[in-house]
């Protein structure tokens, strides 16, 4: 119960050239907790609600638990969804908000009474039963919006940026509840975010989004650790992965990464997706994560092999984790660092990476050159 | 405490303050005069110099008025059988067509619909006047003379109401309609749960307007009404006080006309008034 299959779904907009969804192909398990991830007009939003059934398809199917569901009402589709804005029916109280989903389907009234209860005492907010949604702060509307949809039941659950009007304490804290209840209610739940860390700490496979067009499939991990293309590379992570152009040669057997400036021996376990790629090794991009970029004083002897001279240009304190930024020629390089070293600016440092953890792109495309990251 | 409260009040305000409780008074002056002008007896009416509040009040004024009958001989509680028949009707039709065009038209997407809203924004140019032989022409086509249909009718598609209507449901959030939807609610559960609720504030104003607009109205009972009880209270109380001219004798029974055609517009104020002030901001959808 709760699988979701898209077959190819496109969704194209009147007077629009481009499609706002461009063939997602995509299989949900039962359970799952997937999130679609993107910039804003990535399409994910647009994918939900041809998943809700308030947006027609224009091509492809869409199966719920084997189902065809494309020209289902949203009613029958057994889902709930919860909405950026809440949407919660501002004349009705939170008690008649969460039952009005039940009350349409029929349900007997002490079991709408029963249900209504038992989840406003999962979600802690039995005492705002009487009240009107205006008297309820946005932590507390939130949950009465998580209720209205948990109280019905659905198979699937749907989740539009639920998060994204609460202050940072409070996003965090129901972040964690709703992984929580994910768990407990062991139902399908798709979630839409621009927010990486979200996706990265909710998701049990995270779809990314652009243009419409899946970037990749994947668990965090997988996604962090084997992003399919540098837009990918890009969006997971903060701060952003670091870029270097260059180009791949190869001397005495060796794969070497060099521009002008540097020249860094590829680690060896990279090596075949250098023999396999039938791409030429000509202009490359190099992407490098900013806690696998190693800063060394720079004592002014002639660099070890793979370190590379640099300058700090500013560093920026979280608390936990200092960022600096290096310049190395004109490229800057953001490194995680140590909190406790202080860096001064205009700091000469020496600047190496982990070659084992680095990704290697084709600079046209955009494309990993290290396959297998998709897990559609 | 109070002394707190006066010395936080600035110059501005005090003159502000006085100068609109000023004007509140000198507006409510008619309203004051009116009520006290329908109780004075015949000769507290022609007093001279004329008395502002009634000295002895009485019913005597209310009293002929209601015993007094036409020319045709229609009771005075005819007409007002008619206007209230006339105007509760015609009230719940308008809102209950405004509301749902203008919900249609706010959150619906189908063909023509420019074109619907443009006509009906080119309506609201037409002065009265100018559809009324028209609006004859289609009342008597369709053979709904001397019926209260006749009266509804030409009343029931009110532009103002549409377009007011359809500005403030369009503010509705769209997210809110489409919870609904997903909870399993049809389009007229939609409307009925949701919609109409929401929109009481405008729902509220467009009820004082048509309700003034048709309890004041003459212009059915004058073109589209042969039948002297089919007419309304508007009808008999201008056509008794035409009558009058400058005669003595009526001027009685037009101070209590004329109270009894005010007081319903009041009463509809009143209970309305509330609810007009209440916008989007108090309603808490944000």
């Amino acid at each position: 119960m709760g699988s979701i299959t898209f077959s190819h779904v496109y969704k194209h907009y009147k007077g629009e050239s481009r499609p706002a969804v461009d063939d997602f192909h995509l299989s949900i398990e039962e359970g799952e907790f997937l999130v679609l991830v993107g910039p804003s007009g990535c399409g994910k939003s647009t994918t939900l609600r041809m998943l809700a059934g308030l947006e027609e398809i224009t091509k492809g199917d869409l199966y719920i638990d084997g189902k065809f569901v494309n020209y289902t009402s949203p009613k029958d589709r057994d889902i709930a969804m919860v909405f950026q804005n809440y949407a919660l029916y501002p004349n009705l109280s939170v008690y008649e908000n969460i039952a009005l989903g039940l009350k349409l389907r029929k349900t007997a009234k002490h079991d709408i009474e029963l249900r209504v209860n038992r989840v406003a005492k999962i979600l802690e907010i039995s005492h705002l039963l009487e009240r009107k949604p205006s008297q309820l702060s946005g932590g507390q509307k939130q949950r009465v919006a998580l209720g209205r949809a948990i109280a019905r039941e659905p198979q699937v659950f749907l989740m539009d940026e639920p998060l994204s009007n609460l202050d940072a304490k409070l996003r965090a804290q129901t972040r964690a509840e709703l992984i929580k209840l994910q768990g407990e209610l062991k139902r399908t739940m798709v979630y839409v975010t621009h927010d990486q860390v979200e996706a990265m700490t909710m998701g049990t496979r995270i779809v990314v989004m652009k243009d419409g067009v899946i970037q990749q499939v994947a668990p965090p991990r997988k996604l962090y650790d084997q992003p399919a293309n540098m837009f990918v590379a890009g969006f997971i992570g903060s701060p952003q992965m670091n870029f270097l152009e260059g180009n791949i040669i190869r001397q005495e057997g060796r794969y070497y990464f060099s521009n002008s400036r540097l020249k860094l021996p590829v680690s060896e376990q990279q090596y075949d997706q250098f023999e396999q790629s039938a791409r030429t090794l000509r202009n490359i991009i190099m992407g490098v994560r900013p806690e696998y970029v190693q800063l060394r004083e720079d004592d002014g002897s002639e660099p070890d092999d793979g370190f590379v001279r640099g300058f700090v240009e500013m560093s920026e304190m979280t608390g936990s984790d200092a960022y600096v930024y290096v310049k190395i020629g004109e490229k800057t390089v953001i490194a995680r660092s140590d909190p406790e070293t202080v860096y001064t600016k205009e700091q000469k440092l020496l600047v190496g990476f982990n070659m084992n953890k680095v990704h290697f792109f084709d600079e046209q495309t955009g494309v990993s050159l290290a396959a297998g990251g998709d897990e559609r | 405490m109070l002394l707190r409260k006066l010395r936080k009040i600035t110059a501005f305000q005090a003159v502000l303050t006085s100068c609109l409780t000023a004007l509140a008074v000198f507006m409510s002056l008619p309203i004051i005069f009116i009520i006290n002008h329908a109780f004075k007896p015949q000769n507290e009416l022609f007093l001279f110099p004329p008395r502002f509040f009634v000295q002895s009040p009485t019913f005597r004024n209310f009293e002929s008025l209601i015993l007094h009958a036409s020319n045709a001989t229609v009771p005075f509680t005819r007409y007002l059988f008619n206007s209230i028949i006339i105007a509760v009707l015609t009230l719940g039709c308008v809102i209950l067509v405004s509301t749902m065009a203008g919900y249609v038209l706010a959150k619906y997407r189908f063909h023509f619909k420019g074109l619907i809203m443009s006509m009906i924004t080119l309506s609201l140019m037409f002065a009265p006047e100018t559809v009324g032989i028209p609006r004859y022409l289609i009342i008597s086509g369709i053979g709904i003379n001397d019926t209260y249909f006749g009266h509804i009718l030409p009343a029931l598609a009110s532009p103002v109401a549409v377009f007011m209507l359809v500005g403030f449901i369009s503010q509705i959030p769209s997210e809110l309609l489409e919870a609904a939807k997903i909870d399993g609610a049809s389009h007229l559960g939609i409307f009925a749960r949701i919609v109409l609720p929401l929109s009481v504030p405008a729902v509220a104003t467009i009820s004082i307007l048509t309700f003034q607009g048709v309890w004041g109205d003459v212009e059915t009972s004058t073109l589209f009404m042969q039948e002297e009880t089919m007419r309304t209270l508007a009808f008999y109380v201008n056509s008794l006080l035409s009558g009058l001219q400058n005669s003595v004798a009526g001027q009685n029974m037009a101070a209590a006309a004329g109270l009894l055609m005010f007081l319903p517009n009041l009463i509809i104020f009143l209970l309305f008034q509330k609810r007009v002030l209440e916008t989007m901001v108090h309603s808490g959808i944000k």
